[in-house]
């Protein structure tokens, strides 16, 4: 199974990045081998729906889940229609949220936290913050 | 941490005054100003420029010489951006949306997708606080765009630096600026004017608030201009559920003191200065509580 | 002859000085293009004879057929369709109806329908001003869409009066373009003469000539008028601050109808602009 987080840096030990559309790596974990693969996130300053092409990008390493503290509606969505577990409102270290989610000790989202329906002509939607 | 944007519908009602007001007495905090294409913050908050960033905005599509002008960009382009001139090509860079269309369809590979500079952003410290803000380049497209970069360096700044609060001054209207200024904040203050041009934007600004799901208040700006039409927007905040923070009256000293850079919430004796500080002091509530 | 009225900063009295030409004028055409914040009306209170539609063709997946909508995706410059699992999903509000996905897209499999983004109205306004806005839906990104309809009835034999958003972006572009004169009106503020600064920049580079009036003339101080006169910058009138437009413009009643004498005003601000367009 392979868990992707949001990170402010490249190693495990990093913590995690606030938010999904825009943070700056994502941590593509596999609870399998444990090992894992850095993926800076180029969506972060896209021309336009930055959460929804994280999301397709995020999708397309074959991620089961994601582990993360804030994502939009937009983002949601299209992990949601990909079938991506989305466990949000997680802070602390990488490491530490791979740790909670073996135990079993991390909830599962049911709805975005921010607006519905953020879409932004030339803009991004995106997560916000809390 | 959160985050307020101050809209209003209509232009000068009073937005600038009130968010400058509120940089100066947050604490813990980053001021951005978001109206990007007539940005006046800085005017009341001094800032000095510590990093200055180019903004590329989106692309636009250019014709080159390969084209053999068989008119198919022109048929499909839904923008109205590509003319035919006695057997020129000539693309509209102020009408092409960038879509790619043209580009995708020519038969001779003579359509390319190009962006360019469309303005600066700008982080910056005032004093008070750190302050995020842009300029447009004129006539530059993508506003929304350059709202929404600026928003992602203020929120990094944000969690970077541990700050509680960021105070948003947004752009009049209801387009693009505005909503990219509005994604994901907690809360938006729409501050509106009793005259009939200002009840009518008041109202496009709160449904624009309803429609992304932002809770938002209202406070009535130079109230005591005319008392009928300010009974108007009383009665449709109640009937809207909409919660009135504060009125505050017509002040002559406002301008003036504007005009001078100074800070109206300095003069706690003038009528608009006093009641300025008490509208702070509830926001100030929601936002830190 | 078409003039626009614009400002940078929002607040300066646009709209009162387009209505008061237009009410001055009595015969002409006046075209609201803020369709964002039309206001207009308020103060020409015509009476709209014809309501017309402005939609965008927005595209729709048949999902059924099993075909394979990555292209979709992949060209999608607003990222408004992802393509997960087989599975289309699509952001209305990003989309900007290019016709891209019935393009590129697996064929019979996209369609397309109308979906609506404001309006034009069209009326008349006592004794003879033809009368036009326009109207985005709140929510709505698509002001461009809403002008650029608006355009086709700029009118080629009447005098014409536009009235702006504010702003120096695309949207203000769109409204002043097809104008041979732009007013910029202005407060005599260091706000005023910020935006006016930036104003004046963006007609420049269209190469649209201007002048400007000074509205609420002694709220501020003299730093408008210095910048004028040391650039070369026309003043065509300052309005001075009172306390009666300013109610008055509350409750939608422009400078002529309150102050009769200044409809010979704003009638020679006409003039001095149809000598210059020539």
């Amino acid at each position: 199974m392979i868990v992707v987080v949001s990170s402010t840096g490249n190693e495990i030990t990093a913590s995690i990045d606030p938010r999904f559309g825009r943070c700056a790596y994502y941590i593509a974990y596999d609870l399998e081998k444990d090992t894992f693969k850095a993926v800076e996130n180029t969506s972060r300053n896209a021309t336009g729906g930055a959460g929804i092409q994280a999301a397709q990008a995020v999708a397309d390493m074959d991620a089961d889940a994601v582990i993360t503290t804030n994502i939009g509606p937009n983002a949601f969505r299209v992990l949601e229609a990909a079938g991506i577990k989305v466990y949000s409102g997680t802070t602390g270290t990488v490491s530490q949220a791979i740790e909670d989610l073996k135990k079993g000790s991390l909830g599962t989202a049911k709805s975005p936290n921010v607006g519905e329906k953020f879409g932004m002509g030339q803009g991004p939607g995106r997560g916000g913050m809390n | 941490m959160k985050q307020i944007t101050i809209i209003s519908g209509k232009g000068g009602t009073g937005k600038t005054t009130l968010s400058s007001s509120f940089a100066k007495m947050a604490k813990d905090h980053i001021a951005v100003d978001c109206d990007v294409d007539a940005a006046n913050l800085h005017i009341m908050l001094s800032p000095s420029i510590k990093e200055k960033n180019d903004f590329i905005g989106g692309e636009i599509a250019v014709v080159s010489d390969d084209c053999i002008s068989c008119g198919r960009c022109e048929e499909l382009c839904r923008f109205d951006a590509i003319r035919d001139s006695t057997g020129d090509i000539i693309i509209d860079p102020l009408k092409c949306e960038g879509c790619g269309v043209c580009r995708e369809v020519c038969p001779a590979d003579a359509i390319e997708l190009k962006s360019g500079r469309q303005g600066q952003y700008f982080v910056s410290d005032t004093g008070f606080c750190p302050m995020v803000h842009a300029r447009l380049d004129p006539g530059a497209e993508n506003s929304g765009l350059l709202v929404a970069r600026i928003r992602n360096i203020a929120e990094d700044i944000a969690v970077k630096e541990n700050k509680k609060a960021i105070i948003i001054d947004g752009a009049p209207g209801i387009g693009c600026p505005v909503i990219a200024s509005l994604n994901g904040v907690d809360f938006a203050l729409i501050v509106t004017e009793p005259t009939l041009s200002g009840i009518n934007d008041f109202k496009k600004a709160h449904e624009v608030t309803k429609f992304f799901d932002i809770t938002a208040f209202a406070c009535i700006n130079k109230s005591d201009i005319n008392s009928q039409n300010c009974k108007i927007i009383k009665d449709y905040c109640r009937e809207n559920d909409l919660e009135l923070l504060g009125e505050i009256p017509y002040d002559g000293k406002v301008p003036k003191a504007l005009s001078r850079k100074e800070f109206i919430i300095d003069f706690p004796e003038s009528p608009a200065g006093g009641k300025i500080i008490n509208l702070w002091e509830i926001i100030e509530k929601k936002l830190y509580d | 002859m078409i003039i626009s009225v614009a400002s940078g900063k929002g607040g300066t009295g646009k709209t009162s000085v387009a209505v008061s030409l237009a009410r001055s004028l009595e015969y002409c055409q006046f075209l609201d293009f803020d369709v964002e914040a039309p206001n207009a009306r308020f103060f020409l209170k015509p009476e709209i004879k014809n309501e017309e539609k402005v939609s965008i063709k927005q595209p729709y997946f048949l999902q059924e057929t099993g075909a394979d909508f990555s292209r979709c995706a992949e060209f999608c410059h607003y990222n408004a369709v992802a393509y997960v699992k087989n599975k289309v999903v699509f952001f209305p509000e990003l989309c900007h109806g290019c016709g891209g996905c019935l393009l590129v897209g697996p064929p019979e499999s996209v369609r397309e329908k109308d979906v609506l983004v404001g309006k034009v109205l069209k009326g008349k306004s006592e004794p003879g001003i033809d009368f036009l806005m326009g109207d985005l839906i709140p929510g709505s990104l698509r002001t461009i869409s809403v002008q650029s309809r608006l355009e086709d009835y700029i009118s080629k034999r009447e005098k014409v009066i536009i009235d702006c958003p504010p702003g120096t972006s695309c949207t203000m572009v769109t409204a002043v373009k097809n104008s041979d004169f732009c007013i910029l009106v202005t407060e005599p503020t260091p706000f005023g003469l910020n935006d006016l600064e930036i104003s004046l920049e963006v007609l420049k580079n269209l190469s649209i000539h201007s002048a400007v009036i000074i509205n609420r003339d002694g709220v501020g101080d003299s730093c408008v008028e210095d910048y004028c006169n040391k650039n070369n910058v026309k003043i065509l009138e300052k309005i001075p601050d009172d306390i009666k437009i300013a109610k008055a413009y509350s409750n939608g009643t422009s400078i002529p109808e309150i102050y009769p004498e200044w409809k010979k005003r704003f009638l020679a601000i006409i003039d001095i602009i149809e000598k210059d367009v020539k």
